[in-house]
């Protein structure tokens, strides 16, 4: 006899006693999670997917066959597996990817015991979390359109916990509550101030750009090969030619016979017994360098490096921050970059004035023994030069010019103990390091103080203004100290030109080298006029997206608030002009007023659209009619539908009853008949107009 | 012994302050929820929730993340909008009581609620008296039915009307009181007696002296018509019996056995057995006489005597 739950009110989210979950819930579930494990696929490992699938098997095969709950037993099993294949796969828990791999092994598991409407929100509460621990692998516009998906999903999924009976209104709710609650969102990220990290975290461990702190021949080969982004600038003023870009990033100034090595400042401070400041300083522009030979204005959008280096065009000289100004004119910033972020930068374009703080014998420094053959080419070089260095220089330069040598991006593997010597004498093929190599050491070879830069040369210039570098850009460079400042070599502008003109991609030589790791990129169809199209207006959104969402942070909010406070003053002011009374107040009620116009205009609207939407309601239509012949003394008897109501006064209303007939048919036909549409609304449209006919008819005074 | 007075004193006077409290919360029966009377209590979900937001606000400072940021600061406007959505949908709600019919003491009342709105509303929630119902309100209307426990028989005094609902979300609880005066005659619990008396006048209660004919009318049954008649002469008629005359009877408190209650329980049982044989009766509880009748009527008024009749009135005690 009991009827506390009326069947048809059963909300499907849970089962008939109020609190188990039905089928259908858990399903919903297990797609939330698919799509949240979606957003971290492509950076944790694919068995995930694996677990997933088994533990919506299990609840599956439990539902079906109505098995028990898994037992605690199982339960602890599962969570051991679980930190097991962690281990196995990333050797430690410690580091990021293992917890984030925890938190969704876990949020998966979290299903085997999810039982009733408290456990699901448990459920949808961790998703909301792991969703946003997805924004530390990337925070592109396929990432945030794929974690709005999912967020909709789980909002969806509470709907269903709080009552929806049906899918239609499970998603017309939660769409009403995203588009809601979007403006307030806006709001509150432009306006929230942006603070510093409160204490430190765990970091994502991500080497994005290619460059290595050791170049010996190969590897910015291997860089040729990639097509993965380094970084983005745009600049503020003149921008560079192709053959100034030239972005530094560090030098290298120690050579051992077979590769060129960096050496860092600590390690040239413990070397040559002297203070590390005398290599590096922290400050927000450069100590080592003159402001005045300011020549560029970039805004950098750097992107996520377990590394601080930061490249600059040609020698830093100030950025909008605090960085590690090194004395050989390169920047590193303070902490390595988690997240695409900002920075702004003044440079110079050439290569720096200052002297080498580790002294000029540091750069000529070269093994006795190594590479005899080069040795006496130079002694030869310099013999013929009679001693100008100048002259010598430019014989090298010239060298490297002619026909025996060739650039190319798949050139023979050197592996003896004297590379200069196999390349300048045997292979006589190679690509930059090569040469930069072979240049640096010859120069040291005829005592020029000598160092090899690496960094990137080129990038591709969007049609809106912004340059894209890539891995492909990188390069590296000879720099000599000559005449008290620093002049740059680049040996690869006198083999390959069009190396220096259109980037890697011009050259031809060893060409499959190039891209060899990007099967499908889009970089491939560049030949393809839409295609590429296609590819630079998708970068240039990104970069947009980047720069405005992404690296909305301290500085870039504070030029934004100042920026609303100056369109506020001039709206403001603009206001004060165009009221006729002068002064704070009768402006203020000026904007009131016009508020409270536009709000009364709006409700009048919207009374209109529900009064004409409720017209074409043909029992509001006969309800109305009814009332007004009510006080016309022609009132319905109780009991009395409408229809025969109007049957029954037709024959006293004279000229007016051939029209109550129809309307009593009309609202007959349309209440109880299957009707087609075109019929539904032809008669719609005539009952309107009999019920205004009757009206006019029986209101026309002496009837 | 005083301490347990004393527990009784203060609870009683937190039953009062309470009562006094809730009397300036509560909405009254019949009329649109007003704003002033709907009150949003956050659950332990929404609660959980905004530990959610400040962990992911945290998480974005943290790693200077500004998608992060983005969802914290979504996550709490969904959360500010939720208050919205819900209030809302208990707004302008007009809640109505149908009380049962009949109900007897230790079983079940059905209360009806019906609510009523202009536009629909998902999810509604009621308790009384430990009751829960869910209501959904589709084109104006939504109705369920609350299963009371009537424990005792007598008057028995309906609690107020919660309203609730934690739509869209669950976060958030927007809660009415109804307040009504509406309440319940619950009937004794039918006892048959022990030594059953011989069902009175068990014979004789079918009417089966043929009578005569009548012209037929609308409604007669089917198994009273004349079809033979109807053959013959194709008219419709309808076979009218005579009905004896029916036991005329007087149930008495002070003829039963037992202490009261059961006393008032043995006359419910006989009460509803000689309704159910058409009998005419008549009922006599101390100080309460009810004239002989038949019918639903007489059923009633005797039920409803026995609900009301107090027990503890020395006169009971003959």
């Amino acid at each position: 006899m009991s009827i506390s739950r009326p069947a048809r009110l059963v909300a499907p989210a849970v089962l008939a006693d109020g609190r188990g979950l039905s089928g259908g819930m858990l399903r919903q579930l297990f797609i939330g999670q698919c799509l949240v494990l979606a957003l971290h696929l492509a950076w944790m490992p694919a068995w995930l997917v694996g677990l997933a699938l088994l533990v919506a098997g299990y609840r599956l095969v439990q539902l079906r066959r109505g098995l028990p709950r898994a037992g605690i037993l199982l339960r602890l099993a599962a969570v051991g597996g679980l930190l097991l294949a962690l281990w196995l796969q990333f050797g430690t828990l410690g580091t990021m990817d293992g917890l984030v791999g925890l938190l969704l092994g876990v949020y998966l598991l979290k299903l085997l015991e999810t039982h009733d409407r408290r456990d699901a929100r448990v459920v949808v509460v961790i998703g909301l979390v792991a969703t946003t621990v997805a924004f530390l692998h990337d925070q592109g516009i396929p990432m945030a359109a794929g974690a709005l998906l999912a967020v909709a999903w789980l909002l969806q999924s509470l709907v269903w916990l709080a009552g929806a009976t049906g899918l239609r209104q499970a998603w017309r709710e939660t769409v009403w509550l995203l588009v809601l609650s979007a403006p307030l969102m806006i709001v509150l990220f432009v306006i929230f101030p942006r603070l510093g990290p409160l204490w430190s975290m765990p970091q994502m461990d991500r080497a994005s750009t290619g460059l290595t702190d050791e170049i010996s021949p190969g590897d910015i080969a291997e860089l040729s090969r990639s097509d993965a982004r380094a970084f983005r600038a745009s600049f503020e003023g003149r921008e560079p030619a192709p053959d100034e870009r030239y972005w530094r990033v560090y030098t290298l100034s120690h050579f051992d016979g077979i590769r060129w090595s960096r050496a860092t400042p600590e390690q040239l401070a413990a070397t040559l017994e002297r203070p590390v400041d005398a290599f590096v300083r922290e400050a927000a522009r450069s100590p080592w360098q003159s402001q005045e030979g300011a020549r560029f204005s970039a805004e950098l959008l750097l992107e996520p490096d377990s590394r601080p280096w930061r490249p600059t065009l040609g020698t830093p000289l100030a950025s909008g921050e605090r960085q590690r100004y090194l004395a050989d004119g390169t920047l590193e910033g303070l902490t390595p970059l988690s997240s695409r972020s900002l920075m702004n930068l003044s440079s110079s374009g050439a290569p720096p004035t200052s002297p080498p703080a580790a002294g000029e014998r540091w750069h000529r420094l070269l093994p006795e023994s190594a590479n005899p053959r080069t040795r006496a080419l130079a002694e030869r070089l310099w013999r013929e030069s009679g001693g100008d260095p100048d002259v010598y220089l430019e014989a090298m330069m010239a060298r490297f010019g002619e026909a025996p040598y060739r650039y190319t991006l798949s050139p023979p593997r050197l592996v003896g103990e004297h590379r200069v010597d196999d390349f300048l004498f045997d292979s006589q093929a190679g690509y930059c390091t090569y040469y930069a190599s072979a240049a640096a050491v010859m120069a040291r070879m005829a005592g020029i103080p000598a160092r090899v830069v690496a960094g990137f040369l080129g990038g591709e210039r969007n049609p809106d203004g912004h340059f894209t570098v890539r891995d492909y850009d990188a390069h590296a460079w000879v720099e000599v100290w000559r005449d008290d400042a620093w002049r740059r070599l680049d040996p690869t502008a006198v083999i390959a030109p069009e190396r220096i003109e259109q980037g890697a991609r011009a050259v031809d030589d060893g060409a499959e080298a190039f891209l060899a790791d990007a099967r499908f990129s889009p970089l491939r169809m560049r030949e393809v006029g839409w295609a590429n199209r296609m590819r630079l207006e998708w970068e240039r959104l990104e970069y947009q997206w980047q720069r405005a969402v992404i690296g909305y942070q301290r500085e870039s909010r504070r030029s934004m608030m100042a920026q609303l406070v100056g369109w506020w003053r001039e709206a403001w002011d603009r206001l004060d002009a165009l009221l006729p009374g002068r002064g704070a107040l009768s402006t203020t009620l000026g904007l009131m007023a016009v508020l409270v116009v536009a709000g009364g205009l709006a409700l009048l609207a919207r009374r209109g659209w529900r009064h004409r939407r409720r017209q074409r309601d043909p029992q509001w239509l006969v309800g109305n009619l009814q009332s007004w012949l009510a006080r016309h003394r022609l009132a319905a008897r109780p009991g009395e539908s409408p229809a025969t109501h109007l049957r029954r006064i037709a024959p006293q209303a004279g000229p007016a009853g051939r029209a109550l007939e129809e309307c009593a048919q009309d609202l007959e036909r349309l209440t109880y008949a299957p009707l087609e549409e075109a019929e539904r609304h032809q008669r719609r449209r005539r009952l309107a107009s009999r019920v205004a006919e009757v009206r006019r008819r029986l209101g026309r005074p002496g009837r | 012994m005083s301490v347990a007075g004393a527990a009784t004193v203060g609870s009683g006077h937190r039953e009062r302050l309470r009562h006094w409290w809730l009397r300036r919360l509560a909405a009254s029966m019949e009329h649109p929820l007003p704003q002033r009377r709907l009150f949003l209590i956050p659950t332990r979900f929404g609660l959980g929730w905004a530990v959610l937001v400040v962990v992911l606000l945290l998480f974005g400072i943290n790693y200077q993340n500004s998608l992060a940021y983005g969802l914290a600061f979504w996550l709490f406007s969904v959360g500010v909008v939720v208050l919205l959505r819900g209030w809302l949908n208990l707004l302008g709600v007009t809640p109505a009581l149908r009380l049962p019919r009949e109900a007897f003491a230790g079983g079940e009342a059905r209360l009806g609620v019906v609510l009523r709105a202009r536009r629909d509303r998902t999810a509604l929630e009621l308790r009384c008296d430990g009751a829960r119902g869910r209501v959904d309100i589709v084109e104006g209307l939504g109705e369920t039915r609350l299963a009371l426990s009537t424990p005792r028989r007598g008057v028995q005094v309906l609690p107020w009307l919660r309203v609730e609902t934690r739509w869209p979300l669950g976060l958030v609880r927007v809660v009415a009181w109804v307040r009504h005066d509406s309440e319940l005659l619950v009937w004794p619990h039918p006892v048959e007696e022990d030594d059953v008396v011989a069902p009175q006048g068990g014979t004789g209660l079918e009417a089966v002296d043929f009578a005569g004919l009548r012209r037929f009318q609308l409604g007669d049954s089917p198994g009273r018509v004349a079809w033979k008649q109807w053959s013959r002469t194709g008219v419709l008629a309808t076979k009218v019996f005579s009905i004896p005359p029916r036991q005329q009877l007087w149930l008495d408190y002070e003829a039963c056995r037992g202490d009261p209650e059961r006393r008032l329980s043995v006359l419910c049982a006989r009460v509803l057995a000689h309704h159910r044989a058409g009998d005419r009766y008549g009922l006599r509880l101390p100080g309460v006489t009810l004239a002989q009748g038949e019918g639903d009527a007489q059923r009633r008024r005797a039920l409803d005597a026995l609900a009301r009749f107090s027990a503890t009135r020395p006169a009971g005690v003959a």
